[in-house]
């Protein structure tokens, strides 16, 4: 067991954690092997949720097929909810590693271990490809319809927009998973000289000749700040490609510059959320206390509270300049959305993504705590899925067959609930997501140990006047 | 190694204090300089009060131009304050501490500045009174039944202003208190009187320090939602306007928000440069901060293209022919295809450019081109926002026109620059531009530690 010691007074008492560098490497090893009975449990759990999943779609498939998009609207849901969180959560490891916080260093590879979910997402967007309606009207030149939809490809440029989406959705995944075999390269050169078996074997295979020269300390440097940067002008793009492709696009009328912003900022929230949940499940339950301190919290406590209140404030310009201008074609977009058929939806939605986590972050003791930051981490997640509900339900069955090439909705149409299998389909798919997140962690350790150890060495307890305070080493 | 040596508390009272305690030699030649621009713009004003709009550039369709863009510009421009004072004193970082003074009057200025601007362009400043006050003594018209319509932008601008002005005015002066009193200690007759008033029995006790920081953080976190809330209500301005077809975007206000930090904090990039320049602050406004503020440029800048991105995509998605008309002609129609293309060069890819690298970002120089290029580049944001739309506003083409600005637009506008300059420099007179206490407790908290070979520099930290 690590000696580790946790630091701080008043009401900062046991914020900082002081883990001792010698010992850590062994100890998370042996915390990386050990399988508890809950581990166990939760990767049968959400095995039985996977295949629920699985038994939802083709049921989907069989009962409704892949012509109509309406059909897949809740499918659409779930694959946006976890695109949402595996696209966003290797960014929050890369711009906390950017902006040189202390405190992300036990944070960065829980949130890079979602890149690996991310090829979930990449085999659940192949039927999406399917369902997507034509760019062009079946009907070709109609009076009252466009000949071609609104969209962002405009005049529909080679492959538009199927084959660009999937390259973007494909590219994304490549990148994330880049910066995560870029990031634990030196936790697998560390584990390959102890790990037997298909581990090290594996580990030989991914470490690359890594010893930890300089050189090679330079160039992962450089490297993850590439690909970070590479990879959020990505994420940003797909974002938007994403959003107005299955959303936007998909409502006549619907013309909302702010939309592909809100979604993005949903994304960070709802990622940053999940990390803090996964993050509170280790240090309770996973036994990595004496390494996930209370500051990582309380510090990604004020980043999420400053997310949650651009949430609000991005829906609120995009509600105020539909609602003030009081044009036809903008009041049935808020009637579909917000005001009348998906209303309690919307309400919940508000509810978790804004009324309740900031309720809960707005109190500095409470964000101090673990728990504090995790609840409210699970809100703006349910506040999430909520979100994407509303939004891929209701455009995924806002305007069937050609009424989707009319200028803009005339009726605002009924709501959507869900049947059966796209319950399946919805807790399914989020339990598939938490499968695979649960495997990759018995394939790397959940904590970066070389950003801890280097965390190690930055830090000290000193005397300044009367009191006793951290010392932080900032380089450069 | 830390940059920078480390700095006595005498040696901070003495080399910040410098400017209040004594008048450089070209003090007052400055002043009388800036202060004759701001007379002639006064009298150009004057004209065209007297005269009527025709002296202007401004006519129909095209009714708002140099004045609002300039007013929008200004609005921006005092974003800087917030911005750096609230939210870096929220995120506790260091290098804010020379440049959050400097900033915060700055955002004083700017907004006296920018609410000149629509008084001017109404051709009629005493009747702005009809915007808020419904007083008795106002001689308003109620037997016709004509009231002040709060659903406009012009009630909604001068409230989120002013409610942004006087909450800047308390940050600043709650933030001086500490300095006044230094000030206070060292000044004799009148002025030791007026520093005394200012210090407010200001004697540096641990319980004055606790409710000093403890108002600092309340007003930091209060100030936030009113600094948000003024650009996007500006913003609004535009964007709740149905009948011009490119300012109806649901993308205006954090757009609008966002650029203003982008030019607000370039403005204040530039007066630390001049300030280290001038005063020769060399010990206090590093390389070290003027990098860090480069950074965080790049990070504001490429969130503002972003959002510039969006708001013209969009602008040709709904492939509407009035919207199409206009973005026809920002991007079609000479000069204003040219002044668009100088407008994204010098905002985002110019000093972006430059700031990408670290000699560059350590050249102060360099570090002024950009940051002034950045500042030239918004103020043609606002005016390729505002005078295309309105240009193209009419469906028919022959109600299409453009604007051309006349001298007095330009003397007015160019006074106003010489206006904040001025401002600003008077203050520096009386108050320093660098807060005394931030600079002296950034320097107990300052430490090294050493790591293997190396020495790296460290602060203390609370929390």
């Amino acid at each position: 067991m690590a000696a580790t010691e946790a630091k701080g007074h008043g009401q900062h008492a046991g914020m900082w954690i002081y883990p001792d560098a010698a010992t850590l490497s062994q100890d998370i090893s042996e915390k990386s092997k050990a399988t508890s009975s809950a581990f166990k449990t939760a990767l049968v759990v959400t095995g039985i949720l996977f295949v629920l999943a699985v038994i939802g779609f083709i049921a989907r498939a069989a009962d409704d097929g892949f012509d109509e998009i309406g059909p897949w609207g809740y499918y659409n849901a779930v694959f946006s909810m976890i695109f949402m969180v595996t696209s966003g959560a290797p960014l929050a490891a890369c711009a906390f590693r950017f902006t040189k916080s202390h405190w992300r260093r036990p944070l960065s590879r829980v949130a890079e271990l979602f890149s690996i979910v991310g090829i979930l997402n990449l085999i659940m967007f192949i039927p999406m490809m399917i369902f997507l309606p034509s760019l062009d009207n079946p009907a070709g030149v109609v009076e009252g319809q466009m000949e071609l939809r609104r969209t962002i490809w405009f005049e529909g440029p080679i492959g538009a927009p199927l084959a660009w989406d999937l390259l973007g959705v494909a590219f994304l995944v490549i990148t994330a998973i880049a910066i995560l075999w870029t990031s634990a390269m030196a936790d697998m050169a560390e584990a390959r000289n102890t790990a037997t078996g298909f581990k090290g074997w594996l580990y030989r295979r991914l470490s690359g000749g890594w010893y930890g020269t300089k050189r090679q300390w330079n160039v992962q440097k450089a490297g993850l700040a590439l690909l970070g940067a590479f990879y959020f002008m990505t994420v940003v793009f797909m974002h938007f490609v994403f959003s107005s492709d299955y959303a936007q696009s998909l409502i006549p009328g619907w013309k909302d510059s702010i939309f592909p912003v809100i979604y993005t900022v949903t994304s960070f929230q709802v990622s940053l959320g999940a990390i803090l949940v996964a993050l509170f499940i280790l240090r309770r339950w996973g036994g990595y206390e004496g390494y996930i301190g209370k500051s990582t919290f309380w510090s990604a406590s004020k980043v999420l509270l400053g997310i949650t209140l651009l949430w609000i404030y991005h829906m609120f310009a995009f509600f105020i300049t539909f609602w003030y201008g009081r044009l036809e074609i903008e009041q049935n977009i808020i009637q579909y959305l917000i005001s009348d058929t998906y209303s309690i939806v919307f309400i919940l939605n508000a509810l978790f993504s804004f009324v309740l986590p900031f309720a809960v972050l707005v109190w500095n003791p409470v964000r101090r705590t673990d728990w504090g930051p995790a609840l409210a981490g699970l809100l703006v997640v349910i506040g999430g899925l909520l979100f994407n509900i509303r939004i891929f339900v209701a455009s995924a069955n806002a305007a069937p067959g050609e009424k989707l090439y009319a200028f803009f909705m005339e009726h605002v149409p009924a709501p959507v609930y869900p049947d059966i299998w796209d319950v399946f389909m919805v807790v399914g798919g989020l339990g598939a997501a938490v499968f695979i997140y649960l495997l990759s962690t018995r394939i790397l350790p959940v904590l970066s140990l070389w950003e801890v150890k280097e965390g190690t060495l930055y830090q000290k307890w000193g005397k300044l006047f009367r009191g006793e305070y951290q010392i932080l080493g900032k380089p450069e | 190694m830390q940059e920078g040596k480390p700095l006595s508390s005498k040696q901070i009272n003495r080399e910040l204090l410098l400017t209040i305690l004594n008048s450089p030699k070209w003090f007052f030649t400055t002043i009388s300089l800036l202060g004759m621009i701001v007379l002639f713009a006064m009298g150009a004003a004057g004209i065209m009060i007297n005269q009527g709009f025709g002296v202007t550039g401004l006519n129909r369709p095209v009714m708002w131009g140099f004045f609002i863009t300039n007013f929008v510009f200004w609005i921006g421009i005092s974003h800087a304050g917030v911005m750096l004072s609230a939210i870096l004193r929220l995120s506790k970082a260091e290098w804010r501490r020379p440049a959050t003074r400097a900033a915060e009057i700055l955002t004083v200025f700017s907004l006296m500045t920018a609410m000149t601007m629509p008084l001017i362009h109404t051709g009629r400043p005493w009747r702005t009174v009809y915007w808020i006050y419904t007083l008795p003594f106002v001689p308003y018209d109620y037997a016709r039944g004509i009231w002040p319509n709060i659903r406009t932008p012009l009630v909604w601008d001068p409230s989120a202003v002013y409610t942004y002005l006087t909450s800047s005015i308390l940050f600043v002066l709650v933030a001086l208190i500490p300095d006044f009193a230094v000030l206070r200690d060292r000044t004799t007759g009148i002025s030791h009187r007026i520093y005394g008033m200012l210090a407010m029995g200001w004697q540096g006790n641990p319980r004055q320090w606790k409710l000093q920081v403890i108002a600092g953080v309340l007003l930091s976190a209060l100030i936030l939602p009113v600094f948000v809330s003024v650009h996007s209500i500006v913003s609004w301005d535009f964007g709740m306007a149905v009948s011009v077809k490119s300012w109806h975007s649901t993308i205006f206000a954090p757009y609008f928000v966002v650029g203003a930090v982008h030019s607000g904090v370039s403005a204040v990039a530039f007066v630390l440069i001049l300030l280290r320049y001038v005063y020769g602050w060399q010990n206090y406004i590093r390389h070290e901060h003027i990098d860090a503020l480069a950074r965080l440029l790049v990070v504001v800048a490429t969130g503002w293209f972003y959002f510039l991105v969006m708001e013209i995509v969009f602008g040709f998605y709904g492939r509407e022919a009035d919207e199409i008309a206009v973005r026809n002609f920002q991007f079609m129609v000479t000069p204003w295809n040219i002044w668009m293309m100088i407008f994204v060069g010098v905002t985002y890819f110019l000093p972006v450019g430059i700031w990408l690298s670290r000699s560059a970002r350590r050249n102060l120089w360099i570090m002024s081109l950009a940051c002034i290029s950045v500042n030239i580049g918004m103020w043609l944001e606002r005016f390729l926002i505002i005078v295309p739309g309105l240009a193209r506003k009419q469906l028919l083409t022959f109600d299409w026109y453009t604007y051309r600005p006349s001298p007095i637009e330009w003397i007015i506008v160019g006074g106003t620059f010489a206006m904040v300059t001025m401002l600003m420099l008077i203050v520096a007179r009386v108050a320093p531009l660098i807060p005394l206490y931030d600079i002296k407790e950034g320097e107990i908290l300052r430490t090294e530690i050493k790591i293997g070979r190396v020495t790296v520099p460290a602060v203390y930290r609370e929390d």
